[in-house]
């Protein structure tokens, strides 16, 4: 059998299953949930032979079961992604044999997991605009039933209306990127439009704009929504009230459709001159303000929510810097980590009502529990380990796979974060309560050693499968880079403000008493800014309730004709 | 002449404000059999019409379709009881034909878009009576969590609803794709309202659907569908769906 056919099979077996999962449902009880978990269990055995085909021999080709459309790929994109899917799937589906058994519509939860599955397995191997199209529109509908699987909640389906309203506002640029590109080049097949594309980029424009700026645009457009970027957000932190199996699901496999997208469609982002960058800023936007209200959320599922908003941020910020293979890298990694504490959100609370985790007070610490107080060094020396060590790692690490990297901008822009984050890691490890500080640090650096050196490794390995072609990788780069002199002015402006950040946290926590009134007031309102979410959901209902009012009152002025 | 058979055929395929009259004479039939006649063969009255004076169609009356699908695309939003929210989706998605017309030259696509909208909407016209003959009324939020009363009926009705807002791999969902694809290039006011459209759509359907399946229920023993009516709908959604992929899918 070829690889192409088993495929489809793989994507296809979990259909098969819900269609027996509903079938057998009444006559089988409770024990349906192990037709579901077997056949996902096959799923996952199967896909994991796609990828190691692809891996030790290549993977190139493409099925089609229809006449113009339902094509399914088999490239190193689709085979990785797939088993991602399928592994995922898996481990939700053992965990929600146990978790949903006291829910009612058992069957119907299952069924509806497998037809999930397939559809995102489907959309990561469609070779053609319409399958892509198909499997993108249903992801939306289907995770609106599978989040409202308590149909006697109103919230819960208050909430998944809003992930399908958010959703389909994102399929809408699909469709008209869909339009252009058939009216364009004739054909729905993904692989016959980016070799027209890859031979004549300029060949079509509409308003004046080049073809794949304005199809790359909207394809950025459709991957923001999918990936809950800023103003496009607002549904993510609020849909916990579907089970912890879908959030787990959503939060691992769903939300980051949007990396994947926008690789799939790197052949037609190569060729754009403006278009990365702009999705860096969402990205950057989106990671910065979901990681702030993330830290403002007292409720441990929102807080993960807001988490993934910020982590979607930087996936989509990778992608803005052309590193399109880390952003799969990311989304893996992400989905992994997000299922695991989503699956254990319900165990740290268990945790939480025996010990609240609150930080005691340093005098209480010291004199009730005999614990070390804190140890202070000479600032000077702890700023220098504190930004110098973080760029040593990192220039280190990425010197292994590459020695020409300052020449990306991208690469630089990552770096540049990488340092970012490791710096703030040596910092808090400074600021920690402990006897043996450089201890502490010593683990902290070689922690951080461990994590640059495995991700700049790994994410190396990434570039190589999925885009082995140097120049192509080149180009992925060469389409994100702005003018010199606007990039060193942004990455100097940007450094100022975060260091200017650091000597004002420093300098807070040396004067924390004696802050004016006026200071006070200021942080006060910011607090209740970022508490209040910037009142964006505030907006957003009031909006829709205001569109319903217009809308009944038409009604009324009509004569309800 | 050409005019005169555009503005009846608005009728038929409803442009604003004649799109009224259809709205008045669906809300004033009771009758399910005679609901189901009209939302067959209404919109094939009005096609027969306008190919018969075999000329492109006006600019006009393009504006006036569109303008009249977003307004009943956007009042269904605001609508509680089943059999006004069935003339409103029928009356939004017919206007679409004259798009449908203008962008295909093939005469037969558009009646077999016609019919594929029609049909979902024949199918919840049978459902609504059968919610008045059990409650009297077929309104949203008046009885609620029919999920939990009604397992079966619920089921249908999210099929139904489903191939009403264009989800894939119903007909419906061709029909608009290729409509939006169509008019991208060369009409992008138009495949934006289109789009547009086909967001509220979904809005409409899902306020119609919590309205009716979700909640805790109120307790009221009422018969469910039986199991034989179940499988005769189940069977014309998935011959829907299969039509779909082979006819309107076909033909994109």
């Amino acid at each position: 059998m070829t690889m192409e056919k088993l495929v489809v099979i793989v994507a296809l077996l979990p259909l098969v299953s819900a269609v027996l999962v509903q079938l057998s449902s009444g006559r089988l009880g409770r024990r349906v949930a192990r037709v579901s978990v077997t056949f996902a269990a096959v799923t996952f055995s199967l896909a994991a032979v796609v990828l190691a085909t692809a891996v030790v021999h290549g993977a190139s080709g493409q099925i089609s079961l229809g006449h113009s459309w339902g094509i399914f790929l088999f490239d190193p994109l689709s085979s990785l992604m797939a088993t991602v899917i399928a592994g995922i799937s898996l481990i939700v589906h053992i965990y929600s044999v146990r978790y949903m058994a006291e829910e009612p519509g058992y069957g119907r939860f299952f069924a509806l997991l497998d037809i999930m599955t397939a559809t995102l397995l489907v959309m990561v191997a469609a070779g053609d605009l319409i399958t892509l199209l198909i499997a993108w529109h249903l992801t939306g509908v289907l995770l609106y039933f599978l989040l409202g699987q308590d149909t006697r909640s109103h919230s819960a389906h208050r909430y998944a209306f809003w992930t399908l309203i958010t959703y389909r506002f994102g399929d809408l640029p699909l469709v008209l990127a869909a339009g252009l590109l058939y009216h364009a080049y004739g054909t729905w097949s993904l692989p016959a439009i980016f070799s027209h594309i890859a031979d004549g980029p300029v060949v079509h424009s509409l308003f004046g704009l080049p073809l794949p700026g304005l199809v790359a645009g909207l394809v950025a457009v459709a991957a923001f929504a999918r990936s809950a970027q800023f103003l496009l957000h607002t549904w993510l932190p609020y849909t916990m009230a579907g089970p912890t199996p879908v959030s787990a699901l959503m939060h691992a496999g769903i939300v980051n459709a949007g990396g994947f997208l926008i690789n799939r469609f790197a052949p037609v982002f190569v060729h754009t001159q403006g278009v990365l960058p702009w999705v860096f800023v969402v990205g950057l936007v989106t990671a910065l303000i979901g990681s702030t209200l993330m830290l403002t959320q007292n409720d441990i599922k929102k807080s993960l929510g807001y988490s993934t908003m910020g982590q979607m941020g930087f996936m989509i910020m990778e992608c803005g810097v052309g590193a399109f293979s880390l952003a799969i890298f990311h989304l893996i990694s992400h989905g992994l980590f997000k299922g695991t504490l989503f699956l254990g959100s319900g165990g740290a609370i268990n945790a939480a009502r025996k010990d609240d985790g609150v930080p005691k007070d340093e005098l209480y610490t010291f004199v009730v529990e005999r614990r070390p107080a804190r140890v202070r060094r000479p600032w000077i020396l702890m700023a220098a380990i504190t930004l110098a060590v973080p760029v040593t790692i990192l220039v280190a690490a990425h010197s292994l796979v590459g020695q020409n990297f300052f020449q990306e901008q991208g690469a630089v822009v990552l770096l540049f974060f990488g340092w970012v984050t490791g710096a703030q890691l040596i910092f808090a490890t400074y600021r920690m309560r402990t006897g043996n500080l450089w201890r502490l640090v010593t683990l902290s650096i070689l922690s951080f050693t461990v994590v640059v050196v495995g991700y700049t490794l790994i994410s190396h390995a990434f570039d190589l499968f999925l885009y082995p072609n140097e120049a192509f990788r080149q180009q992925i780069y060469a389409a994100a880079n702005i003018g010199v002199l606007r990039f060193d002015i942004l990455v100097g402006l940007v450094t100022v403000l975060i260091v200017a950040g650091w000597v004002l946290t420093y300098y807070s926590e040396q004067n924390g008493s004696r802050q004016g009134e006026h200071h006070g007031r200021l942080w006060l309102a910011f607090y209740a800014l970022v508490s209040r979410e910037f009142y964006l959901t505030d907006l957003f209902t009031r909006f829709a309730r205001a569109l319903l009012t217009v809308a009944t009152r038409l009604n009324v002025w009509l004569g309800w004709v | 002449m050409g005019a005169l058979t555009y503005w009846i055929a608005g009728l038929f395929m409803p442009l604003f404000p004649l799109s009224m009259a259809f709205n008045a004479l669906f809300g004033r039939v009771r009758s399910a059999t005679v609901r189901i006649i009209l939302l067959l063969i209404w919109p094939q009255i009005g096609l027969t019409l306008v190919l018969a004076v075999n000329r492109p169609i006006p600019h006009w009356c393009v504006l006036l379709a569109l303008f009249t699908s977003a307004l009943y695309a956007f009042r269904a939003i605001g609508l509680r009881e089943v059999g006004q929210w069935i003339g409103y989706l029928a009356t939004s998605a017919w206007a679409l034909l004259w798009v449908a017309l203008v962008v295909h030259t093939d005469p037969s696509t558009v009646r077999l878009y016609a019919f594929a909208f029609s049909l979902p909407l024949m199918l919840l016209a049978l459902l609504g009576a059968r919610l008045e003959e059990r409650f009297g009324a077929a309104y949203t939020g008046l009885y609620g969590g029919l999920s939990q009363a009604l397992p079966r009926m619920s089921g249908v009705l999210v099929g139904v609803i489903l191939a009403i807002v264009a989800a894939p791999l119903f007909p419906t969902f061709f029909a608009m794709l290729a409509t939006v694809a169509a008019t991208t290039p060369t009409m992008p006011a138009t495949a934006l309202t289109v789009a547009g459209v086909w967001l509220l759509w979904s809005w409409a359907g899902v306020r119609l659907l919590q309205g009716l399946i979700v909640g805790p229920g109120n307790g009221t023993k009422v018969p469910d569908l039986s199991l034989a009516a179940t499988w005769v709908y189940t069977a014309v959604l998935v011959i829907m769906l299969v039509g779909g992929v082979l006819l309107t899918g076909d033909l994109i």
